[in-house]
């Protein structure tokens, strides 16, 4: 099986927002990030994945298994780290793990141990008393527990301090590393993915813009910095999102403009930059 | 481990931190028993208080969000439900012991004779106001939650003030309702159970369709 997670088609229409067939695949081995804006999808995506939403068209596969028809067994092989304790706050950590280690039957009690040890998390210590670092630590340390083979994580950088983003984008790169584990990652924090993705699905508003590899993606835009007068009518319409200043602007084109911009400052796009100038058409709500 | 038995021992894990409440409220129909000099309205009262707090696994779930753990486990959410049912159960299984054990030989120290009717009427009207209250207020919570369905809670009240104010006034009397139900204990205690198990079996199908429809 060479993709652990298969989106197809995927719709879902709420009032006022609607999912449209968003399809994408993240294979084996690898660390996807879900990017957009806020409201733009991605943890309705999510919650649709795991089922926690129902769908109005399309098709999920999770390791090859469908997530409605199949989904006890799919769900053995998915760990979820949210952006918030989803534990009983009452509940000491130790507590934590004897409540739901008894719904997955390769938990490893050893393991579970370890790992609170590396993160530095007391098992005495109850969950309301973690910090939200902690916290996301126990969610991911219960889901290497049972080797979830797929681990999602919605907006899990939110929140934290930079040191933490750090340890957990070091985290999920040892989990990829035997090849065995996917990651899908939603996050508004582009910054993260630029060190740690392979892949790249956007959803723009309900829509998908792009899913792909993250080189692709970034190679697909550049950004382009010039004088007023510079922008001329004909350059205008070629520009995807500006940010004009006093002295002058800055926009985002299409690589393959480029060459219609060689007089001017043409730089390498970040996800960033795509992220913010795609999502200048003004604004919608979910 | 069954799924069912699984999702009990999760609600149990939940209200672990509010055991001591709930055991201590259990004092409560023992006083009030001994006050009354009432088997009846004692083991009511138990059962009263302890369908009151089977919204707590909904208060407690609903407090620390935990629909999202409850969407990541693997296990079907029939399960989920059944579970809730068992330990709901348990709970007043537990409360019916305590009581019919308790009760009895507090109102015997106290110098009461308790007679083999009243210890048979407190037995059968117990489970089947425990099975009332419930069968009502797990729906409810489900559909409602339990912040704003916090009005099943008191369903239990209602069927307590009943009890003190008709029922109780029932024992030694020549109403019908009571000489049928003292004259076949057997045919009584069957019907009563068979009409819980129902009861049961309703609400559970309501539940599991209320919680099918939701969504996270």
């Amino acid at each position: 099986m060479d993709n652990f997670l298969e989106v197809s088609n995927l719709s879902k229409s709420f009032p006022g927002f609607q999912l449209q067939n968003i399809s994408f695949s993240l294979p084996k081995g690898y660390i996807m990030g879900l990017i957009g804006p806020n409201g733009s999808g991605k943890t309705t995506t999510i919650k649709l994945i795991l089922n926690m939403l129902k769908r109005d068209h399309g098709e999920i596969k999770i390791m090859g298994l469908d997530n409605i028809t199949d989904e006890i067994e799919a769900k053995a092989n998915v760990g979820v780290v949210y952006d918030a304790n989803c534990f009983c706050d009452e509940w000491t950590v130790a507590q934590a793990e004897t409540a739901v280690s008894i719904f997955y039957k390769n938990w490893d009690k050893n393991r579970f141990s370890e790992l609170l040890k590396r993160f530095h998390i007391a098992p005495t210590k109850k969950v309301k008393e973690l910090s939200k670092g902690m916290q996301m630590k126990l969610m991911i340390a219960c889901a290497f527990s049972y080797d979830a083979k797929l681990l999602i994580l919605d907006e899990p950088t939110s929140g934290l301090d930079p040191v933490s983003r750090d340890e957990l984008l070091k985290i999920l790169s040892e989990y990829i590393e035997d090849g065995e584990h996917s990651v899908l990652f939603s996050t508004h924090i582009t910054g993260d993915l630029e060190r740690a993705a392979d892949y790249i699905t956007y959803i723009n508003y309900g829509n998908l813009f792009f899913s792909g590899c993250k080189d692709e993606f970034v190679e697909l835009f550049r950004i382009v910095k010039g004088g007023r007068d510079e922008l001329t009518l004909n350059l205008s319409g070629k520009l995807i999102g500006i940010r004009s200043f006093s002295t002058g602007f800055e926009a985002l084109i299409r690589s393959e403009d480029w060459k219609l911009f060689r007089h001017l400052d043409v730089e390498p796009a970040t996800i960033d930059d795509i992220v913010v100038f795609t999502n200048q058409e003004g604004d919608r709500d979910e | 481990m069954n799924d069912t038995l699984k999702a009990a021992r999760l609600d149990f894990a939940l209200i672990k931190p509010y055991m001591k409440n709930i055991c201590f409220t259990m004092a409560l129909p023992v006083a009030i028993a001994a006050i009354n000099r009432s088997l009846m309205t004692g083991v009511s009262f138990a059962m009263c208080l302890i369908a009151m707090t089977a919204g707590y696994p909904f208060s407690v779930s609903e407090k620390s969000g935990m629909d999202r753990l409850y969407g990541i486990l693997p296990i079907s959410k029939k399960h989920l439900v059944f579970g809730r049912y068992l330990y709901t159960c348990s709970t007043g299984l537990l409360a019916f012991l305590f009581s019919m054990i308790v009760h009895p030989l507090v109102l015997r120290a106290l110098g009461e004779i308790i007679q083999p009717a009243e210890i048979y009427l407190a037995a059968v009207l117990g489970v089947f106001m425990f099975t009332l209250y419930t069968v009502f207020q797990l729906p409810g919570y489900y559909r409602f939650g339990f912040i704003n369905g916090k009005i099943f809670m008191y369903i239990p009240v209602v069927g307590f003030l009943a009890v003190i104010l008709f029922l109780s006034k029932l024992v030694g009397t020549s109403n019908p309702i009571f000489v049928s139900l003292i004259g076949n204990p057997i045919i009584s205690v069957i019907a009563v159970l068979l009409v819980c198990i129902i009861a049961y079996l309703l609400s559970v199908i309501m539940s599991i369709k209320i919680v099918r429809r939701k969504e996270i």
